[in-house]
């Protein structure tokens, strides 16, 4: 019933719907009674609302989505309650959607924004400082790190996102005091920005001077995609480690390069192609592949596996031999074809969210608001508003995840009772803010919810021989 | 301030030149010290010069044991113009060349002759009393060495290499390490150019171990993961006793200060302060080196659950005597005072949510299993109930999970307007119940998947040990919202949703207009849709009530139950929604 692309079943001149797109809040509202409902009566027609336009956004009724979008901005406010926040973030979307249909007059709307990437990591910093999730997923990573490496006297860590050195002072500190000695360390840190990986250097650098934990810090300045294998620096004999917390996900996005020819179905063979890659010096993992898909060298085959980096990405790490792989993942599933299951699905793992910030920050908080609206709204607005390779959060569930990890030659490690037993402590003591958090365990991995919702999946891999 | 050329006359002059000498003794240190440990002067005496005689091989700063010690004050130490020519006031750092410059000022001047009687060798302290050269015994043999050794180790480093930025203390290293910065390469035997030295040097002890490393054909050793798991264990437990006796205090700042400020896992920034945190990470969190004997798994979580208990009761101002041996129970434990703290606010305040969630979830036609929770909350509150008492709070936990949330919001003052008001969460998980109670016909709702995926988190959490809330409950969820369904003809919320969804269109919140549009019956199921329709015919556009009434169902279902409940009925907002009150059959 749904049509996945809104822009094609258009009928009406779209231009005409402008003028009435006025989503300011402020204004005096025609519908005087809607001002007039209790709390959960306006949270309930908010979903309905949002559900409706959503549908309408989908069929391409823009008009009617209009409409529903005015309604709603009634009654949502980004400083509300969590429901209306919820609702001005996905109206936002939807409406982002909407405006998308037209590339240029959306261009224009937004050629003159400045793109702040220090404020964007400040605030993902704040969602470190204000909720669990990041730290109970430091924990357990730290603690399948320190197993894994025990006995181990070289260690490399690479960390895939490396923005928040509070990780991995934990695991200097953990590895200095284990009872055969402390390992000489090294930490890989990727990153876009060079600021962020200096300080990260300045920190880790000093606390393992603190400690005297022989200890080299390889910043290398990228953004993931264009990550260059080579200068990752993995050399035999060194035991390795990979630590990627909410990073996978973008890679998910189809490569535009690789969707332009004609028939490319990815396939098994690529992943086993790619161990290449360690070896070869080749510049860009990207470059690679289009020289392949040039030269076609692969057979194509099989399966409706999406074409996208992550195979290639997750071959190229096969071929690093590493001793673990922890990855920390959205667990729900964002990536569905359609809109309307992307929408619903993130409504629920939002309205969790929000809610944990409800209980977290006080509604007039700065930081709530900017984590809200920089953060959790900009992922929702990528989510609903976003297609090809622009949508980038492309959260999955574990499943998949295990299918996609198993496909390109990696096998779970459960994760020890004694990570769990940290990670209960670690909310225990909390329990002024950890109220609401709860972790379980789901065959050897472990997720993080809150209330009854999981929010995060831990989980460990290692290379099947 | 002639200086005659003794040194004993040396000695003189730096005693009047400086005040702030820390200490100057002159002793002979014996062959074998232990006998005549110097006499201490004021502010730091040497250690007693048996302890430090073991340790004396090998080590620098082993001067001869007749030689003079000379202890200097940092200032005099750092003073780089220490004597003084009265005529043109230059300085000189020695007093021979003072000695020579007063020669070109024709005034009275005497060099040191080269003695020919035997020297006293001097040897100097170095004056930080923390640092090994403090010790006579330790003492440095020259003063220009004694200089560097303390600008360099406990100096500032004053001097910074433009080209790469290392810094340095002592300026002849500084210039030294600029002849040379940027043009020596050092290449490592794995291929790998280094243009600074100790850089490579750390780079060549990671080649060496892993050259050993690969040598030793990577065969690990056995791991014994389960004996560092117990030492670990008997370390977090001592550690939780630490955090339990900080929670008596709520002295947190100790804890913080006792830890670095790198340690940056710290819960949100200054509103929460998370000590018991840091404690977990700095050190619960390593397998550690304690001589504890290593309790067992079992004897551990016992351990833990009797500590978590009186974390709770303290929090509780022991409002909970009940002695609970497992942390299913505990936890019941503790929603209830929530539950009864929250059903008391509820009733006084007339405000909606404790009516809202009785009634939604526990409807008119079950009338006895909410009565059954809400002796569960009394009792609770009074703090003498047994396992029945569990029970009936986990079942409420169970059916509801939004309870949390609602305390959440209670206790929180960030709650606005003072009324209570239901997370995101739960209004979701509502208007999914909403949906799945209607779907009766097979059409595929889309919040429909959400209340069934949400019953099957729930059984799902009930099935892992790890749940916070027994088992037991998921079925109690199910039976609930069963009897919810069965229930049909008294149960307005069944009825209601049947008459939105009746028109058997895709989902319950219609996807398409004109579903809405042909289906004139829509409203069958209820049998009021005479009224139902009438509130919205009042709205200025056709498009508007179309696309509102199902808003207006839900809206009216919840409030409906509410007056069933409250027997509170606003009329003014009733009427708004097309006579809430004609709905009451």
């Amino acid at each position: 019933m749904f049509q996945e692309d809104g822009s094609s079943s258009i009928t009406s001149s779209p231009l005409q719907m402008l003028p009435m797109m006025s989503l300011s809040p402020g204004m005096t509202s025609p519908y005087p009674w809607l001002n007039e409902l209790k709390p959960e009566e306006r949270g309930l027609c908010l979903i309905h609302l949002l559900v409706t336009c959503a549908n309408h956004v989908a069929s391409g009724s823009l008009e009617n989505a209009n409409i529903a979008l005015d309604q709603i901005s009634h009654l949502a406010s980004s400083e509300g309650d969590t429901m209306q926040r919820i609702a001005s973030y996905f109206s936002e979307a939807l409406a982002d959607r909407i405006l998308r249909t037209w590339p240029g007059v959306y261009k224009a709307f937004h050629s003159t924004r400045i793109p702040d990437l220090a404020e964007e990591t400040l605030v993902r910093k704040m969602f470190f400082d204000f909720l669990l999730f990041t730290k109970v997923a430091f924990v357990i990573s730290n603690q399948v790190i320190v197993e894994a490496m025990e006995g181990e006297r070289i260690v490399h860590v690479i960390d895939l996102n490396a923005s928040e050195p509070a990780q991995w002072c934990a695991l200097i500190r953990d590895l200095s005091a284990r009872p055969e000695g402390p390992p000489h360390l090294r930490i890989t840190g990727i990153h876009q920005q060079k600021e962020v990986l200096e300080n990260m250097a300045h920190v880790l650098t000093e606390e393992a001077e603190k400690l005297d934990l022989p200890f080299q810090f390889n910043p290398i300045v990228t953004k993931l995609e264009n990550l260059d294998f080579d200068k990752l620096r993995v050399k035999t004999g060194e035991a390795l480690a990979i630590s990627s917390i909410m990073q996978l996900h973008t890679l998910l996005a189809p490569d535009s390069s690789i969707n332009k020819s004609p028939s490319t179905p990815m396939n098994n063979g690529l992943s086993i192609h790619l161990q290449r890659v360690a070896h070869m010096n080749q510049s860009t993992l990207r470059e690679l592949l289009e020289k392949d898909v040039l030269v076609n060298d692969y057979s194509p085959s099989n399966d409706s596996a999406s074409s996208s980096n992550i195979e290639s990405f997750l071959g190229a790490l096969w071929g690093l031999s590493p001793k673990v792989m922890v990855v920390t993942e959205q667990d729900s599933d964002h990536n569905g074809k359609n809109l309307m299951e992307r929408l619903s699905e993130a409504l629920y793992f939002y309205a969790a969210l929000f809610d944990c910030l409800e209980s977290a920050l006080p509604r007039v908080s700065v930081e709530r608001l900017k984590m809200e609206k920089m953060l959790l709204g900009e992922e929702i607005k990528n989510i609903i508003a976003c297609e090809g390779v622009e949508r980038r959060e492309r959260h999955e569930k574990l499943e998949k995840w295990r299918r996609r990890f198993e496909l390109c030659g990696f096998t779970n490690v459960p994760l020890s009772y004694y990570g769990m037993l940290q990670a209960n402590r670690l909310m225990q003591s909390c329990s002024n803010s950890g109220d609401g958090y709860r972790i379980r365990e789901e065959s050897g991995n472990v997720v993080i919810c809150w209330q009854d919702r999981p929010l995060f999946s831990v989980s460990a891999w290692r290379i099947r021989r | 301030m002639a200086a005659s050329s003794s040194s004993s006359a040396f000695h003189l002059m730096r005693d009047e030149n400086d005040n702030q000498q820390l200490q100057l003794h002159h002793h002979q240190l014996m062959a074998s010290s232990s006998s005549a440990p110097p006499p201490p002067p004021a502010a730091s005496a040497p250690p007693p010069a048996s302890s430090t005689n073991k340790k004396r091989r090998n080590q620098p700063g082993n001067p001869n044991p007749d030689a003079e010690v000379i202890a200097l004050s940092p200032k005099t130490l750092m003073a780089t113009n220490r004597f003084v020519c009265e005529v043109c006031n230059k300085g000189f750092q020695r007093e021979q060349n003072l000695q020579l410059h007063r020669r070109g000022h024709n005034l009275p001047w005497k060099l040191r002759q080269k003695s020919t009687k035997e020297v006293r060798r001097k040897v100097y302290l170095c004056p930080e009393p923390t640092c090994v050269h403090h010790d006579p015994a330790r003492a440095l043999g020259d003063l220009t060495g004694i200089k560097k050794h303390y600008s360099r180790k406990h100096g500032e480093k004053k001097y910074k290499c433009e080209k790469c930025s290392k810094k340095y203390a002592v300026q002849s290293d500084w210039k030294a390490h600029s002849k040379t910065c940027g043009t020596r390469e050092y290449r490592c035997d794995c291929g790998t150019l280094f243009s600074r030295r100790d850089s490579f040097i750390t780079h060549r002890a990671f080649c060496d171990a892993l050259a050993q490393e690969s040598a030793r054909n990577m065969n690990p050793p056995s791991l014994n993961s389960i004996g560092s798991h117990l030492l670990g264990l008997s370390q977090m437990s001592t550690d939780h006793h630490n955090h339990n006796n900080h929670n008596h205090n709520h002295n947190h700042n100790q804890i913080n200060q006792s830890l670095s400020n790198h340690d940056m896992l710290r819960l949100g920034g200054g509103s929460r302060p998370g000590p018991q945190f840091e404690t977990l990470v700095g050190s619960g969190f390593r397998p550690a080196r304690s001589s504890l004997p290593p309790p067992s798994p079992a004897l551990y979580s016992l351990q833990q659950q009797s500590n978590e208990e009186d974390h709770h009761q303290q929090h509780n101002n022991g409002m909970l005597s009940n002695k609970a041996s497992s942390s299913t129970q505990l936890h019941g434990l503790m929603q209830l005072p929530q539950l009864h703290n929250n059903a008391a606010n509820n009733s006084t305040s007339n405000s909606s949510t404790a009516g809202l969630f009785n009634l939604s979830f526990f409807p008119p036609g079950n009338s006895v299993a909410a009565s059954n929770i809400d002796g569960g909350h009394h009792s609770g509150g009074g703090g003498d109930q047994e396992s029945t008492l569990f029970s009936s709070g986990n079942l409420m936990s169970m059916a509801i999970p939004s309870l949390y949330s609602t305390s959440h919001a209670i206790q929180n003052p960030s709650g606005g307007g003072g009324t209570a008001h239901m997370s995101a969460t739960a209004l979701l998980q509502k208007a999914a119940q909403l949906g799945s109670t209607t779907a009766n016909s097979g059409a595929s709702s889309l919040l429909k998947s959400f209340g069934k995926s949400s019953d099957n988190d729930h059984h799902h959490h009930s099935l892992h040990g790890h749940s916070f809330i027994g088992g037991g409950g998921g079925t109690a969820t199910t039976t609930v919202f069963g009897e919810n369904d069965n229930n049909g003809g008294n149960n307005h919320l069944h009825d209601l949703v049947n008459s939105i969804a009746g028109g058997g269109s895709g989902s319950i919140f219609g996807g398409e207009i004109d579903d809405y549009r042909s289906s004139s019956g829509i409203f069958h199921g209820g049998g009021n849709s005479s009224n139902q329709g009438g509130g919205f015919s009042s709205l200025e556009q056709g498009r508007l009530t179309r696309d509102f009434l199902g808003v207006g169902e839900i809206v009216r279902s919840v409030r409906e139950q509410q007056q069933q409940q409250n027997a509170a009925m606003d009329n003014s907002q009733s009427q708004a929604f097309g006579g809430g009150a004609n709905f009451r059959n």
